[in-house]
């Protein structure tokens, strides 16, 4: 696990505390109950906080999955 | 062997190792690795570059994880209503993350209110439902034309009436937060986040309405802030601590109503935790005199050659001195430990120009002996331990040795030559020694102080001379017997006595009121005064009545009253009043509480496996005389 999918997993884990590490890296809307939209407010926020990005509100309705975020999350802090 | 002397030995031990042959140079070298091994420099070390808030920012992810930390199951709950106009969102997870933080074997359980009706939220509030409210405005609950959610106009002709529909509101927001029920302690953040461009001036100039909009703020500020359970969070340390151009997150704000930057809303909670959960202020400072107090050395330059003046360039000590004054002035114990001749500081402190009196300062130790010798001689007069002491020398060595023999005492450079360090110190001070009142007992503890020194000392079991001493004293005690909810300075005294405590627990608001609401339970306070002057509000019992007999669960006497026979008046005074056989006590030996345990034993009450009571006969058969004049007042 690469240090940026690691960071991200703890991002996960912070707001889904419930889940293990398999299961986070599965996760998306539909598989996670407690994914709500709360929740998808508080794992944006930190995922800001911890990448130092900040997702454009057109982007929000598609960050619905742990590999969604990762894609967004490799692009915006690569370039 | 504790541990600083393990430490001291080891220090020493290594110094030997390597040592020098001269044993002057080893004495110096003794003292240098021990003033480095103790003295950490707090002007570098302790104080943060932000300002006098020591604690660093947590982090959403961080605060996640703390707030969610378990605790165990008997912690005691601290309920928190916290009312905004917005989602509270992130905020409510760093204020729980922070009281936690704060009181790890405590949890925190926050409400929140109605999204928009911040007003209403205070209103709703019913008496019981919280321990702490907690009040967050923003300037879109003034009126919602001052946020960016709602469309109501920004015209020219609109400005008037948002300054008038903002000072309607203000009246409101008093009239609810004045009117809470029930005594809660409140806190109330004021608006944070700048004001949107909706003025004509250019961002570089005040518009009037604008102008008038924070009028009104500070004035309803400075109305709530006249209230005891009423504190505001200052404003400036919040600048400093957060930048204005760092808060506002207005996507944030568009997309979910939660309208702080993560790191403001940081910053917020941990003041509020700082306010609801901080930790006890100091109680004495101990300073030095030559290059502390004033500059120059005393016996070098003569009483004339020593200044605190601008002309001389050494006006921080003349600060300091005024910084002392202020901090005895509001009850704070100053005294002076230094390496001088006495008869010459006697006449030093009789220069006119000084700024803090010798009638403030008690004692002044002048000797040529060790500083911790006179640190010790003043933490024993003023009775109380010595990690609610701080002291304060312009030499790291002076301050290794005291800390070496006070590991608990917080020890303080004086910066002599850096005045941005002082002007960070009296900050650091300010804040060690911070109060939101000052009460009646504050401006006569250092009179009732000095007075105590005159008592002939019982310890050494000569109760002749203390009973001369305590018959001529003409003492009078008042008793008051009644269910005195807003009784702040007995509510204080709980929580904050150590020494002669019955058992170290201590009360939040809603257990003190749930305490009294209960029919049996009775809560006793105890005032005194002799010919040298009044000691105030001195002592609380707290207990349950039964018949003829009574359970004491909370006794604290205040260390000032002691060796005046207050604790036998009182039990005296129940065993009749209330004609009572037998007295238990809810007794816990804590780490400092061996006063009350003496005294238990004293009176034939001696603890056993955690249980203490006493008869009315064994009592008055141990009960030595006593001269004090009873005043008493019973209420239900």
């Amino acid at each position: 696990m690469d240090n940026l999918e690691h960071r991200l997993v703890r991002c996960f884990s912070s707001v889904f505390p419930s889940l293990n590490e398999d299961q986070i890296r599965n996760a998306s809307v539909d598989s996670v109950p407690d994914w709500h939209s709360l929740a998808s407010v508080t794992l944006i926020s930190v995922v800001q906080e911890e990448f130092g990005v900040q997702v454009g509100l057109a982007d929000l309705p598609n960050l619905v999955s742990f590999s969604a975020v990762q894609n967004y999350v490799q692009h915006h802090v690569a370039t | 062997m504790n541990a600083s002397k393990q430490r001291s030995r080891a220090v020493f031990a290594e110094c030997v190792c390597d040592s020098p042959s001269d044993p002057v140079d080893l004495g110096l070298q003794v003292i240098s690795a021990l003033a480095r091994a103790f003295y950490k420099d707090p002007l570098v070390d302790d104080f943060p570059a932000c300002g006098s808030f020591s604690r660093s920012l947590m982090k959403l992810i961080d605060a996640l994880a703390v707030a969610r930390r378990p605790v165990a199951e008997n912690a005691s709950v601290l309920k928190v209503f916290l009312a905004c106009g917005f989602t509270p969102l992130h905020l409510e997870t760093f204020l729980a993350a922070a009281l936690s933080d704060r009181s790890p074997l405590e949890r925190a359980e926050i409400d929140t209110g109605l999204f928009g009706d911040l007003a209403g939220n205070i209103e709703r509030i019913e008496s019981g439902e919280c321990d702490v409210l907690v009040v967050l405005i923003e300037w879109q609950d003034l009126d919602p034309r001052l946020g960016t959610r709602s469309l109501g106009g920004w015209d020219v002709d609109d400005l008037p009436d948002i300054v008038n529909s903002t000072e309607r509101m203000m009246a409101r927001l008093e009239k609810a937060i004045v009117g809470v029920p029930g005594s809660i302690p409140t806190y109330i953040s004021l608006p944070t986040l700048p004001l949107p461009p909706l003025f004509t001036t250019s961002s570089q100039q005040a518009s009037s309405y604008e102008l008038q909009l924070r009028l009104c703020i500070n004035r309803l500020a400075a109305a709530l802030a006249r209230h005891s359970r009423i504190r505001i969070i200052s404003t400036q340390s919040l600048d400093e601590m957060s930048p204005l151009a760092g808060r506002f997150d207005i996507q944030s704000e568009l997309s979910a109503g939660f309208p702080y930057q993560l790191a403001h809303a940081s910053t917020i909670a941990e003041l509020l935790a700082a306010l609801i959960r901080g930790s006890g202020s100091k109680k004495g400072l101990i300073t030095d005199l030559d290059d502390t107090l004033w500059s120059g050395i005393l016996g070098e330059n003569g009483v004339e050659g020593i200044s605190w003046h601008l002309d001389q360039h050494t006006h921080i000590h003349g600060l300091y001195q005024q910084f002392l004054a202020s901090l005895a002035s509001a009850g704070v114990l100053t005294a002076v430990a230094s390496k001088n001749d006495p008869a010459l500081v006697k006449q030093a402190f009789e220069r006119e120009d000084l700024l803090v009196s010798n009638k403030s300062l008690y004692p002044i130790d002048a000797h040529w002996g060790p500083k911790s010798e006179s640190v010790r001689r003043i933490v024993k007069t003023w009775n109380i331990a010595a990690d609610a002491v701080i002291f304060i020398d312009d030499s790291p060595m002076e301050l290794a040795e005291v800390k070496a023999a006070f590991p608990e005492m917080e020890c303080l450079l004086f910066p002599k030559s850096d005045p941005p360090a002082f002007w960070q110190l009296l900050r650091r001070l300010r804040d060690l020694f911070g109060k939101s009142i000052v009460s009646e007992e504050d401006s006569i503890r250092l009179q009732s102080i000095r007075s105590a020194a005159s008592l002939p000392d019982s310890s050494n079991g000569d109760s002749t001379s203390l009973d001369t001493f305590l018959r001529e004293a003409r003492a009078s005690v008042v008793f008051i017997i009644g269910k005195q909810k807003d009784d702040r300075r007995a509510f204080e005294l709980i929580n904050k006595t150590n020494q002669f405590n019955l058992n170290g627990k201590r009360l939040n608001e809603t257990s003190w009121t749930n305490y009294l609401n209960d029919p049996s339970s009775f809560l006793m306070t105890v005032s005194y005064e002799d010919k040298y002057g009044p000691l105030g509000k001195i002592a609380v019992l707290l207990g349950h009545r039964q018949g003829a007999v009574a359970t004491i669960n909370y006794w604290v006497m205040s260390c000032r009253a002691f060796s005046r026979r207050i604790e036998q008046q009182s039990l005296r005074w129940l065993f009749e009043e209330f004609r009572l056989q037998e007295i238990h006590f809810d007794y816990q030996q804590t780490e400092r509480n061996q006063p009350i345990y003496d005294f238990l034993c004293s009176i034939g009450g001696a603890p056993r496996a955690g249980e203490a009571s006493i008869s009315m006969a064994s009592f008055f058969e141990k009960c030595p005389p006593l001269f004090h004049q009873i005043k008493a007042t019973v209420n239900g």
